[in-house]
């Protein structure tokens, strides 16, 4: 049950933004989340709204594929939809009960919960179509600038990088534990709250056990491959702008420029 | 010049109390004098605690040794500024295939190294593309190691060290976690890279059969090296071997008791076809030539099928992962099957037939996408059945059960399923004597944390777990995984005295087929979802030729047995141990 989360994943294709450097990639996000919320009406949200499907056909990803990675926080949205509906003072137009609903409270809730959706939509392109490693990659370089004031970018992008490659294996570990448990007669549904977090202590011990036994082996197996930190190492595939790059970045320039002269026009 | 020469090499754990006092020192080395010639393909042996893999850690300079020197590449490893310089000649591969690889796509995994010793980018595509060819993973470059098979990521590991182009590779144990596909394929690449390109190979293994091609074996045992020499001196001593709890492979055994019967055979046979040579050479009159084509396959001892024997039936039983969408896999095809009461069962296949996900069923872990099972008459998916209670009926030790050891005593973890039974107190305790008792650990580690028990000890202790609910059916999912030959013959020696003592029901799931053979009645072989055959060890073993398609083969004495026969031996073939084969072999040439 717990191999179906599909949210953050790498999704191999062949597609222009399959090819970019992840800086683009990460720059163009940003852009697009100021400009999310930014749009605070219908052409502005149209705007955003077509240059996402624009870029989810340009992607080569199955739009179910990223639909799937809504469905865990589909809780979320109901109850942050729900809140801004009936909580929202301004001119009623229904009410039953204690509930009302307001003509403010059904624009927030609409806009809100969209602009969730695009938003969770809109960065799960970036992790679909940019390896974990490319990502961190991309991270260190942009943010390489703060190592002057003695942050350890380097490292915190390898435990970034490592973290990502580990969390498949983990969340397989906890399957079996968890199944190992129940066959020995553990209990993790029923029971109050205090009960259930009291049951996952079969299941939270070994799982860090292993964890530290995984971090041990490996920090065994990078140092017998030479790891030594980020000094005088190199890269296999170095971030290098392309000519696509380039493109890409007047393309981020116009949408950007265009979308703030609309949103100066209305 | 010699590539490894260790001088009086000693290594010492020492472990300290908070205040930084020495509590105990335990000696892992003691005083090892070693060489390896550049281009050998060196064996070290040794059970768990031996010392080996300590050893092996000094090569690459991530342990220094306490006393004496150890010269790689004539660089000592005692001196810093050679660290890097030594991990680049003797580049080392680990045992556990997940733990090693730190990338989460193939090709940038195995530029980690060149990348650390900052090798120029250009060089090190071709590095890397060099190095997956040499092992046959390239065309997986972009693959993401989650989605590759154990056998698979270890080569990855191998290609991981080969790019930085070192002298010599050391692996510890890497074959220990593997299925036999992933084993034979490992051992492949490795005996390729010594064969073709030079590199000085030093494996570490349990596995006897591994040691057989190599050109110089150690055994070592608390910390010393015990024995040395080429393979033929080394297994000629099958009685020391055997008395330090370490294996031969099974055809020298065999040759070992035949000559020990007065068989005359040469002092140490390592092959099938040495075996069949000499028998060929010294009892060549036994020949019949107007032997016929005729195959004896056993006869098939079918007995009455009375329904209340069965214990658990399964009734077109199949399950389907991710079912409807793009990512559905069959895993279990429509199977059907009757487990009697009291039966040992021995279930085979390779990594992914569908046996694991089949055992699950059997306790409701897994719920069938169609079909039904019944646990003594019981439908287990009608909603008035209490699943739970299914669990402790029907006991299930995992792989690896000690990854699931979580109290703060070995007695308190045995505790918790007879607890979650909701027994009182008191039975709880009794159980939990008794399930220790049973699998024979010592009553001094009761009080002990599960985490400072050796492997072996664990595994007991995990096991005592699932017997203290008393199941009636116990399952094993490859009870001997990673551990020794004798950690190995302990455990399924502790698992059939429990069957014959208490009458359980007993079902094995293994891919050894030694293992199987030796102890069980009836053998089930999965392939594809489905049992293809079911039967007792020597109706299945029959079919060998039939097994090798499907990745499996049959005990090593089933073929020994199917050479003398081809060679024209007037011998039965159904022999699956080592035991049966020796009667046979003697009523024939006495």
């Amino acid at each position: 049950m717990l191999r179906e989360i599909t949210l953050g994943q790498y999704y191999p294709a062949d597609s222009v933004l399959h090819s970019l450097d992840p800086r683009v990639k990460l720059f163009s996000t940003l852009v697009f989340i100021i400009t999310l919320f930014a749009a605070n009406n219908v052409v502005l949200f149209a705007i955003v709204l077509v240059t996402l499907f624009g870029i989810i056909r340009m992607s080569h990803v199955p739009f179910s594929f990223m639909v799937k990675g809504l469905k865990s926080i589909v809780m979320l949205l109901i109850i942050a939809g729900l809140f801004n509906l009936f909580l929202t003072p301004g001119r009623t137009l229904v009410s039953f009960w204690i509930f009302s609903i307001s003509d403010v409270g059904l624009k927030n809730a609409v806009l809100m919960t969209s602009r969730m959706i695009i938003l969770i939509i809109g960065t799960s392109i970036l992790t679909l179509t940019t390896t974990p490693n490319q990502l961190t990659d991309g991270l260190e370089k942009s943010l390489g600038f703060l190592k002057k004031v003695g942050v350890p970018v380097h490292e915190i992008s390898m435990m970034m990088s490592i973290a990502l490659r580990f969390i498949p294996i983990l969340i397989e570990e906890t399957d079996k534990i968890m199944k190992a448990q129940m066959a020995r007669g553990a209990d993790f549904e029923t029971g109050g709250l205090i009960k259930k977090a009291k049951n996952m202590v079969p299941l939270l011990v070994p799982l860090f056990v292993s964890a530290f036994r995984r971090a041990n082996d490996l920090s065994y197996a990078m140092e017998a491959r030479c790891y030594n930190g980020g000094e005088g190492r190199t890269k296999m595939k170095p971030l290098k702008y392309s000519s696509l790059d380039q493109r890409a970045y007047i393309c981020i320039a116009a949408y950007t420029i265009g979308f703030f002269v609309v949103k100066g026009i209305l | 010049m010699s590539i490894i020469r260790a001088k009086e090499l000693v290594h010492e754990y020492i472990r300290r109390d908070e205040e930084g006092n020495v509590e105990a020192i335990q000696v892992a080395l003691d005083h090892v004098n070693l060489n390896v010639e550049p281009g050998q393909f060196i064996s070290i042996l040794g059970h768990n605690g031996s010392g080996k893999s300590t050893f092996a850690k000094h090569i690459n300079a991530l342990l220094t040794p306490s006393e004496g020197t150890l010269y790689v590449d004539g660089m000592n490893v005692s001196d810093d500024e050679y660290t890097f310089a030594v991990r680049q000649t003797a580049g080392m591969v680990f045992q556990n295939p997940d733990n090693q690889i730190i990338a989460s796509v193939v090709d940038e995994d195995v530029a980690f190294g060149p990348e650390n010793i900052g090798v120029p980018t250009e060089q090190i595509i071709t590095r890397v593309e060099k190095a997956l060819k040499m092992v046959g993973m390239y065309k997986y470059k972009s693959h993401s190691p989650n989605k590759l098979s154990g056998g698979q990521k270890q080569r990855v590991a191998i290609a991981g060290v080969m790019a930085m182009e070192p002298k010599c590779i050391i692996l510890d144990e890497p074959t220990a976690m593997l299925d036999p596909d992933g084993r034979a394929d490992v051992l492949q690449a490795v005996h390729t890279l010594n064969k073709e390109k030079g590199i000085t190979v030093i494996l570490i293994t349990h596995y006897m059969e591994e040691v057989v091609d190599s050109d110089y074996v150690f055994v070592m045992e608390k910390g010393k090296v015990f024995m040395e020499g080429k393979p033929r001196e080394i297994f000629k001593d099958v009685d020391l071997l055997k008395q330090h709890s370490l294996d031969v492979p099974q055809v020298t055994l065999l040759a070992h008791e035949l000559r020990k019967a007065g068989v005359n055979l040469p002092e140490c046979v390592l092959t099938r076809k040495e075996l069949l040579e000499a028998l060929k050479e010294n009892y060549g009159h036994l020949i019949r030539t107007q032997l016929g084509g005729k195959l004896d396959f056993p006869e098939s001892h079918k007995k009455q099928n009375n329904p209340a024997d069965n214990v658990m039936i399964l009734d077109h039983v199949s399950y389907k992962y991710s079912p409807g969408t793009s990512y559905e896999v069959t895993a279990l095809d429509d199977v059907s099957l009757n487990i009697k009461e009291g039966e040992f069962i021995g279930i085979i296949g390779h990594t992914g037939s569908g046996k694991s996900t089949l055992v699950q069923h059997l306790n409701g872990l897994i719920k069938s996408t169609e079909g039904s099972i019944y646990y003594r008459g019981q439908d287990i998916y009608d909603k008035d059945y209490d699943i739970r209670d299914l669990r402790t009926q029907v006991g299930m030790v995992f792989q690896y059960p000690e990854h699931q050891l979580f109290e703060t005593t070995v007695f308190k973890d045995v505790q918790f399923g007879p607890k979650n039974q909701g027994l009182d107190e008191k039975e709880q305790i009794k159980r939990a004597y008794e399930a220790l008792g049973l699998v024979g650990l010592p009553e001094e580690f009761y009080l002990a944390s599960p985490f400072e028990l050796s492997g072996g000890q664990k595994r007991r202790a995990a096991i005592a777990g699932v017997i203290a609910m008393k199941p009636a059916v116990l399952i094993l999912d490859e009870p001997t995984a990673g551990l020794d030959p004798k950690g190995r013959d302990d455990i399924l020696g502790l698992i059939s005295d429990m069957h014959e003592k208490r009458g359980d029901t007993v079902i094995l799931v293994s891919h050894s087929m030694e293992d199987v053979a030796n102890y069980v009645d009836r053998i089930i072989v999965m392939d594809g979802g489905k049992p293809v055959y079911d039967g007792t060890p020597k109706e299945v073993f029959a079919h060998y030729k039939e097994l090798e398609k499907i990745g499996l083969a049959a005990p090593q004495v089933t073929y020994v047995m199917n050479d003398l026969k081809a060679a024209g031996f007037d011998v039965k073939t159904d022999a699956t141990t080592v035991e049966e084969a020796k009667e046979e072999i003697l009523c024939c040439v006495k």
